[in-house]
């Protein structure tokens, strides 16, 4: 237990294991097959520090199993930017951190030397130049130093305008405190807020899924990717076969779902010549490659091709071009108009027509409409018909129905409903 | 540009916070600091690093440490700070915080920073049609008076259309703003007195109100929302049982990651997950449950397999009227 070490120095390896703990929440040593022991008690242990207010215990057959107890609904912050904030570093970059910004604070501007030196006569500490030097210039690089040729001489300063106005602007802070919750990364938000010493007691968010800031460094990488219109070569590992893959594509757009959770990058894969989504959570690593000369165009061409997503695939599992899907709802008029509301809203583009007396039409073409089948199934209880040009998805409708009756039982036990559903 | 850098570390936060404190301090203050805001091992690391002065940023005075910066420390940003910022001026819902005046002086600072990202470079694929109007000026005005009243700790009075049209004018205390990414909607959460100096929770859209005016009257009662949002849930969770196939397991998690929920490992392939709900919640928590189909099965409470089955049997019977 001597070489255990709180903070880390790399974050990928251990984005897994919070995942898997946030995600599973009960996984024991045993069924962290891939790992040795040590590693599993090591990374547990460091997950319990961090987390420490949020870590359940749960004891099954005598067994202790631990879990993540983060329910965003309860919450002011997402507890898994902790996990942000772990990088280790050494003695020297903890003293020099301090004591620059401390020395610059009133603007002035110095050459490495000078703060050499100052840093011996006012605070009584020694450095070597070079350790400075590499300091400041890291710092420059972050943004947080300004450098400035002067001459021959290079001087560094610090300018703390725009911290000074974030920080005589509450209704920033305010801001702050909603995206870090709400928009990507909120981490950022998070740490600004912390800067200033601000804390959210105003705002909950709904329908935020926490586990995402464990991606925002692959997220990170593909924007930058984009902003320059960039090719890129991801290395994924399937959730499902644990089996990694390298593939080249085009960073498009990030597609996100407000329901289920999942993040994907939509890229243009020159190789299959088609656009492509893969889930962010799956994409390891990501590697910047030349710069493409066809994305604007391709830009232009997703924007065309979205119209007919309905979720992540550009294609059916019968391979047509576009397949088609009516649904005749049963809406009693005027009671049941908010199911019309929902048509509407949650649609994505679908027309609406009213048929006969409380009888209403929804219709829709997409690319694959087997994504559709989640939705559809909300409706369970007043679908009259459904029909799909792909009759692989009506199968599977009224398959997984038979199968819901059986599950349920549902049979002629209970004959007292008529065919409205309006119970005796 | 580093999203993982030590620059953002807990350790640094917390030593920035002892270094700002102009007066001596003595060991057992910083132990109580690094307790307060450390992770739970931190003290083991940092106090030896302090004490031997290996991380010589104390002038020490007997048993007391004086912190050796001349003035609490402002950290300026860093270039992936400055990006993020520029980016949220893009975001609609920014004008729900910041005036005219001080979008246009936030801007000129950031006028040579690139956004981290635009609008247009995510798409909401499943999000709602029919989000708040985040623009409109009335709009506007209700958000920052509530938000106004819910830091203050003051009541408003808010004269409020209902979903079922009724028009509702009452007193409330705001207790959170909530924000529903899926929705694309503001709702308030407020409390309203219910009698016997018993407060209630209620939730009310913004988008619904018709007016909202700030009162002098400041509430200063202790409020534990979140044993107000527990007591609120149905004493029976909803009880699910998932056999892990076609990644049943890790869909359902992140889809009912909003939900107060306790998952439990039955046997190799089969979990079963308590989901803690009350009435305001049921009917989503329905639909979401029945968007799974099959992959899930609902074996409690009675309440919801009763909701869950009539719906079920209306189905059967417009699809086989005479069975």
């Amino acid at each position: 237990m001597s070489d255990f070490q709180e903070l880390i120095k790399s974050f990928p390896k251990t984005r897994e294991y919070v995942r898997d703990f946030f995600v599973y929440g009960f996984k024991t040593r045993n069924e962290f097959k891939d790992k040795s022991p040590r590693t599993y008690d090591n990374e547990r242990r460091r997950l319990e520090s961090w987390l420490s207010p949020y870590i359940r215990k749960d004891y099954v057959s005598n067994k202790a199993n631990i879990s993540l107890a983060i329910d965003s609904n309860l919450l002011d912050t997402n507890p898994l930017f902790q996990v942000w904030k772990t990088k280790s570093f050494t003695d020297n970059d903890i003293s020099l951190h301090f004591l620059i910004l401390d020395l610059l604070q009133n603007g002035r501007k110095m050459t490495v030397e000078e703060i050499t030196d100052s840093l011996l006569a006012e605070y009584e500490t020694f450095f070597d130049i070079q350790s400075v030097r590499r300091k400041c210039n890291s710092y420059s690089k972050e943004g947080l130093l300004n450098k400035e040729k002067s001459g021959k001489t290079v001087v560094f300063s610090l300018d703390n305008t725009l911290p000074a106005w974030l920080q005589a602007n509450e209704a920033v802070m305010d801001a702050l405190a909603f995206y870090q919750m709400a928009s990507c990364f909120g981490i950022i938000g998070n740490e600004l807020m912390e800067q200033f010493d601000y804390h959210n007691h105003t705002f909950r968010v709904k329908h935020s899924f926490f586990v995402h800031t464990l991606e925002d460094e692959i997220l990170l990488s593909l924007l930058e990717a984009m902003n320059q219109k960039l090719e890129v070569q991801l290395e994924i590992k399937s959730s499902k076969k644990n089996i990694s893959n390298t593939v080249c594509c085009i960073p498009m757009q990030i597609f996100t779902s407000t329901r289920s959770g999942r993040r994907f990058l939509c890229g243009y894969v020159g190789k299959s010549k088609r656009f492509t989504c893969f889930r962010l959570d799956t994409i390891k690593c990501v590697a910047a490659l030349e710069q493409s000369e066809e994305y604007d165009g391709l830009l232009l061409k997703l924007s065309r091709n979205r119209q007919y997503l309905w979720g992540v695939s550009f294609q059916g599992t019968e391979r047509n071009h576009l397949e088609k899907l009516i649904m005749d709802l049963q809406i009693m008029e005027p009671y049941e108009n908010y199911i019309l509301d929902r048509l509407k809203r949650e649609g994505r583009g679908g027309t609406v027509q009213k048929t006969g007396p409380n009888v209403y039409r929804y219709e829709i073409e997409v690319f694959d409409c087997n994504e559709m089948l989640p939705w559809i199934r909300t409706f369970i209880g007043r679908i009259l018909s459904l029909q799909c040009s792909s009759k692989s998805v009506e199968q599977r409708f009224y398959r997984d129905l038979q199968t819901m009756y059986h599950i349920y039982q549902i049979n002629e036990e209970s004959k007292g409903e008529t065919a409205n559903g309006v119970i005796f | 540009m580093e999203l993982f850098s030590e620059i953002y570390s807990c350790y640094y936060q917390v030593l920035r916070h002892i270094l700002s404190v102009q007066n001596a301090v003595t060991i057992q203050d910083i132990r109580s600091q690094i307790s307060r805001e450390g992770f739970a091992e931190s003290l083991l690391s940092i106090i030896p690093k302090l004490e031997n002065g290996t991380w010589n940023l104390f002038d020490k005075d007997g048993e007391l440490y004086l912190s050796k910066l001349k003035s609490p420390l402002m950290v300026p940003l860093s270039d992936i700070e400055k990006s993020y910022l520029k980016a949220l001026l893009s975001d609609l819902r920014i004008g729900l915080f910041l005036d005219e005046g001080q979008l246009k002086t936030i801007q000129q600072l950031l006028a040579a920073v690139p956004p981290l990202w635009k609008p247009e470079q995510f798409f909401y694929y499943d999000r709602f049609a029919d989000g708040d109007p985040y623009p409109q000026d009335s709009y506007r005005s209700h958000f920052r008076t509530l938000l106004q009243a819910q830091k203050s700790g003051q009541y408003v009075d808010i004269d409020y259309n209902s979903p079922n049209g009724a028009r509702v004018h009452h007193y409330y205390v705001p207790a959170r703003l909530e924000y529903s990414v899926k929705n694309d909607k503001f709702r308030l959460l407020a409390l309203k007195h219910a009698g016997r100096s018993k407060m209630k929770l209620e939730l009310l859209n913004i988008a619904r109100m018709q007016s909202v005016r700030l009162t002098e009257k400041p509430f200063s009662l202790p409020v534990d929302l979140n044993a107000m949002i527990r007591h609120s849930y149905y004493k029976e969770p909803l009880r699910l049982r998932i056999v892990n196939k076609r990644n049943a397991l890790e869909r359902a998690m992140l889809h009912f990651a909003n939900y107060e929920k306790n998952t439990i490992k039955i046997d190799e392939e089969t979990y079963e997950c308590l989901i803690y709900y009350n009435q305001n919640m049921e009917t989503e928590l329905l639909i979401e449950v029945m968007s799974f189909g099959p992959m899930l099965t609902v074996i409690g409470n009675d309440k919801f397999l009763h909701s869950l089955k009539t719906r079920l049997q209306r189905q059967r019977n417009i699809l086989f009227p005479e069975a």
